[in-house]
């Protein structure tokens, strides 16, 4: 199968987002033909370079979203007047109000702009495969006229009438930017015309080549979101106007809930995702909870060795910053120190940027404080038993040795989204107390401790039941490590996506017809895997039962290539 | 595994929480618990109904004050932070840091008081308003928002999940973030607008470098007027290439560089035809010219340098005029409503700029032919200042066609006019010569220049009274992210 991989400021750029799970995906399904589409965001990222790619990988396609670019394609009268329309019926399903709005239209009005913002946008698509780059026309006088005309319609929603010249600009120039894929010369019959199904490594941007793609030449989408896009855009866009928000809301909204309403499967990276997905629209029908996949082997030493963790040591591990809520994390050792006087706290960790080292020196601080440095006896040097340290020295060369050393790993974050962190420790078989924020409940299961964000006393409460429960520990370690081993090793990520795509194969008619000598079709000519590892022939032929052809007993390429990856 | 988690949450939370006033007095002060001052409910917890909005969690609260009795300050300020879910700070957020630094105190003391405060929480959650509470701890989110996710993204980045949207009465956040948008007063009033971007600097810059051109030509004349013989021929192709070389810098920075590529050729040509044209014109019609102009006052193909002096001294008017036409349409972009507002707005502007460079540069001929005693040659000089001006401030904002072609026509023009004179000299050819040599005849040479750049002028004018008058010429370019 060929599959088209469509990525937007990720894989195969070298600092690209979640470009390790394109990575391992890329890798683990060797059996494939991957043709990568990639986006990328910044001059900066297109000069770092690609990370290495495998064989597997037959060409990869790159277009920049950054710069601005001028194609110098000037379009006749007609393009020009088609260009209008469309962009009209853009600005117009863009200025009415949103679907999420509760004051707002009934279900048929809000379909008929979902479909009148669908049929604009490939009327758009259509026009620049036609007649060349959109670059141009989308910064010209006739799309502000069209936004301004829009938003001083009737209809339109409320912040979208407050709309002046600057915020109609701005809001031009943000579109031309989103639907620059729209321009690309990816839809060709030899570009995603040519692959079998489609796979947006995230939403927004990166999935438009795969829509348009459905659209021209009906090939599968398949959309992976491990971040909802939508809600990163609330999250991240630059300040502005009212104006300019609302209707940049709104496209992104619309775009969302066009790519879920394409797309063949949807797969969430975990169950908070999936409900923002479930609330732009997606069916449920279509969403596939597919866990991010880790890696285990670091951690193997340390959950093989459950013993080896000091009992009174209490471990945190992560990046410093202030969503991690260390302080609350410090008050609660204050609480845990009350009742179990030896214990000790180790922070472990480097912080993220310039905010997370100023958190980080107040938390020293704080921690300096609240707890006296301690020594064994009137001789001794004495030291905090709160210890800031950072993984790579010599003390502590990995974060499977920080996990090693600790007898409970603790969570505090206020906001989390998969919590990774929380996982390695699951794979050490550590027990862990953490805050019920983002996944962690999903992810944690029953095989850890949940208190509520922000409550240093619960906190503190849970590590002392845990602290004076070495038996408990033990249990809940073993059950988490055999739940992360379960749900979240690299093996299941890829087979679950190996499962999903000829899942969605097989429910796609094929679109193209191998004919044989004679001129009649020939069936089943491009088998779904056309790559199988190892070589076909060789010293150590198969065994062919009596009576049956050969491909018949042989097992399926998949099953073997897992068990050889998992024996790894 | 980088990426994955950082992918779902992509913002720190700014406000309550991690990081916050409780944990900056700690480190300000020694004892924090007591060295805060409490300043939120006074002495008997009741903080007076000051806004109608903190008014009916603050009834709440002052009863289950009075009903728990004495433990004033530890059952107050424990607001249900404590557990990540609502806070019912009195009036202002300032209280909140406080209320926190109690909290701890309160953990942090034996005895009581905390569980005291517990039931106080539970009572007080019940009455009231929580979510009024809720916006008005939100209440920047709530301002802000334009739509109910808009609110749902944020309260989650704030910590709230489902869970705690239940303690509200509500499935999900999805569903307490549509009340609370539902909820948002809208009273009309419009947010402030955000201040227009302030000017680029490097201002400096640009002022020196338009300098440049006319210094070097200046000089370069000088040079011309100075030398005889070989050195002469030496001035005058150094002074060419310096000047060609500021030009080019001139334009690269400052309010005249323009993003396309516009023809140098032709504006070369354009401006050699400036300093020769009239003289080969001339020469061309008596018979001649019998060889290559040298530069002296009584040569039958004289140069004419003060126009050229002129129109490389008018580069410093011509960023000028171009900096005050787009500081000047900027302004209007931040001020007007519409774009038809706008159009009328910038049109007046436009014809204003475009007046005050012809007058300097009309000055600046006046200035030049009397320092070199030529005759000023205001008329071709007028109109190809104005025709290079208009080119220019055209690409500068991204319409590169059409002064190409303009230029490219005038420049054609006024090749096509010399040579046909020149043809007119073949035999059989006389025809050729006659439109130029009636129009010579009535106007002098000078008519050939200025009615091929007049006419493009005009047209230029034209194009850019309907093209810079637009808003999307003035969109501001806008910074990589």
């Amino acid at each position: 199968m060929r599959i088209g991989l469509l990525t937007e400021g990720g894989y195969p750029y070298v600092s690209g987002d979640a470009r390790l799970w394109c990575d391992r995906l890329v890798r683990g399904l060797e059996q494939h033909e991957f043709d990568v589409y990639a986006l990328s965001r910044s001059e900066l990222q297109e000069g770092e370079g690609w990370v290495p790619l495998p064989p597997q990988v037959s060409r990869v396609r790159t277009a920049p979203l950054w710069g601005t670019e001028d194609d110098g394609v000037v379009y006749g009268r007609r393009a020009r007047r088609r260009f209008a329309e469309c962009y009209g019926e853009l600005a117009t399903a863009l200025s009415r109000i949103s679907a999420g709005d509760p004051s707002g239209a009934p279900e048929e009005a809000s379909a008929a702009e979902a479909d009148r913002f669908a049929s604009a946008l490939y009327g758009l698509a259509e026009l620049a495969r036609d007649e060349g780059g959109l670059a141009g026309a989308l910064r010209s006088e006739t799309a502000v006229g069209a936004l301004e005309r829009a938003c001083r319609a009737p209809g339109a929603q409320r912040s979208a009438r407050e709309a002046r010249v600057p915020d109609l600009l701005a809001v031009a120039a943000r579109l031309e930017r989103a639907l620059r894929p729209l321009s690309l010369d990816w839809y060709e019959d030899d570009g995603l015309g040519a692959v079998d199904l489609c796979h947006a490594a995230s939403g927004g941007t990166a999935a438009l080549p795969g829509l348009l793609a459905r659209h021209f030449f009906d090939v599968p989408l398949l959309v992976t979101e491990y971040g909802v896009r939508l809600r990163a855009h609330y999250l991240t866009a630059p300040d502005a106007t009212p104006a300019v928000r609302a209707l940049l809301a709104a496209f992104h909204g619309r775009l969302a809930a066009e790519i879920y309403r394409r797309a063949a499967v949807i797969t969430p990276g975990n169950a908070h995702a999936r409900r923002w997905q479930e609330r732009c629209g997606a069916d449920r029908a279509k969403l596939r909870t597919v866990y991010p996949g880790m890696d285990p082997a670091p951690f193997a030493e340390a959950g093989e060795n459950p013993g080896c963790a000091d009992p009174g040591t209490l471990l945190w591990v992560g990046r410093v910053e202030p969503a991690k809520d260390l302080v609350s994390l410090l008050h609660a050792f204050a609480e845990v120190r009350k009742e179990e006087p030896g214990t000790r706290l180790r922070i472990v960790g480097a912080p993220s940027g310039p905010e997370g080292a100023a958190y980080l020196a107040h938390c020293k601080g704080l921690a300096a404080q609240l707890f006296p440095d301690e020594a064994d006896g009137p001789h001794a040097v004495g030291d905090n038993p709160v210890s800031f340290e950072d993984v790579g020295g010599p003390e502590l060369p990995s974060r499977a040795d920080a996990y090693a050393s600790g007898a409970v790993v603790v969570l505090a974050s206020v906001v989390e989204g998969f919590p990774v962190g929380l996982v390695e420790a699951m794979f050490c078989g550590r027990a862990t107390v953490s805050t019920d924020v983002g996944a962690v409940t999903e992810v944690i299961g029953g095989t850890g401790l949940v208190v509520p964000p922000r409550n240093p006393r619960a906190l503190a409460e849970a590590c002392v039941t845990l602290l004076r429960d070495p038996e408990r520990r033990e249990r809940l370690g073993a059950a988490a490590r055999a739940r992360a081993f379960e749900l979240f090793t690299v093996e299941q990520n890829v087979a679950a996506f190996h499962g999903i795509y000829l899942e969605i194969l097989s429910r796609t008619p094929v679109r193209r017809v191998v004919l044989d000598d004679a001129g009649e079709p020939l069936p089943f000519a491009a088998p779904a895997e056309a790559h199988v590892p190892g070589r076909w022939t060789g010293p150590a032929s198969r065994v062919v039962a009596r009576g049956g052809p050969g491909w018949a007993t042989d097992n399926p390429v998949r099953a073997g290539h897992a068990t050889e990856g998992a024996a790894r | 595994m980088s990426g994955l988690g950082e992918l779902d949450r992509p913002a720190t939370p700014n406000s309550p929480g991690a990081w916050d006033e409780r944990s900056r007095e700690c480190l300000d002060t020694g004892d924090p618990g007591a060295a805060t001052p409490f300043d939120a409910p006074d002495g008997d917890g009741h903080p007076g109904p000051t806004t109608a909005d903190g008014g009916l969690a603050v009834d709440g609260l002052a009863a289950d004050g009075r009903a728990v009795g004495g433990l004033a300050v530890g059952g107050l300020a424990v607001d249900g932070l404590a557990d990540g879910g609502l806070a019912v700070d009195g009036d202002a957020g300032a209280a909140l840091g406080g209320a926190r630094a109690d909290v701890r105190a309160g953990l942090r003391s034996p005895g009581g008081a905390p569980a005291g405060g517990r039931q106080a929480l539970a009572a007080r959650r019940a009455a009231g308003d929580p979510v009024k509470a809720l916006m008005h701890r939100h209440r920047e989110l709530c301002e802000r928002a334009v739509d109910p996710l808009e609110i749902a993204a944020g309260l989650e980045a704030h910590g709230i999940t489902d869970r705690t949207a239940a303690r509200f009465r509500h499935r999900d956040v999805f569903s307490l973030a549509e009340e609370m948008y539902a909820r948002i007063p809208r009273d009309g009033d419009t947010a402030p607008r955000p201040p227009a971007p302030a000017t680029p600097p490097g201002r400096a810059a640009w002022i020196v470098l338009t300098l440049l051109p006319g210094t070097l030509c200046a000089a370069a004349v000088a040079g011309l007027r100075l030398t005889d013989g070989r050195p002469r021929l030496v001035a005058a192709a150094l002074g060419t290439l310096a000047v060609a070389l500021a030009l080019r810098a001139a334009l690269r920075r400052g309010p005249l560089s323009a993003a396309t590529h516009t023809g140098g050729i032709r504006t070369c040509w354009l401006v050699g035809y400036a300093l020769l044209g009239d003289g080969l014109l001339r020469a061309a019609l008596t018979g001649g010219p019998d060889g290559l102009p040298d530069g002296t006052a009584g040569d039958p193909w004289p140069l004419t340098a003060a126009p050229v002096l002129a129109l490389a001294l008018a580069c410093a008017p011509a960023a000028w005029s171009a900096h005050l036409f787009a500081a000047g349409a900027r302004r209007k972009l931040a001020a007007s409503r519409g774009l038809t507002d706008f159009s009328a707005s910038v049109r007046p502007l436009l014809f204003g700029t475009f007046a005050l460079f012809l007058g300097a540069l009309a000055i600046l001929l006046a200035v030049t032919g009397a320092a070199l005693d030529e005759p000023a040659a205001y008329p071709q000089a007028l109109t190809l200042g104005a025709l290079l001006l208009l080119a220019r401030l055209l690409a500068v904002h991204g319409f590169g066609h059409a002064p190409t072609l303009l230029l490219t026509a005038t420049a054609a023009a006024e090749a096509t006019a010399v040579a046909t004179v020149f043809a007119g000299r073949l035999p059989g050819c006389d025809l050729l010569a006659v439109p130029v040599e009636t129009l010579v005849t009535a106007w002098g040479p000078a008519a050939v220049p200025t009615t091929a750049c007049g006419i493009g002028a005009l047209v230029l004018l034209f194009h850019a009274a309907r093209r810079l008058t637009t808003a999307s010429a003035h969109a501001p370019t806008e910074t990589p992210t």
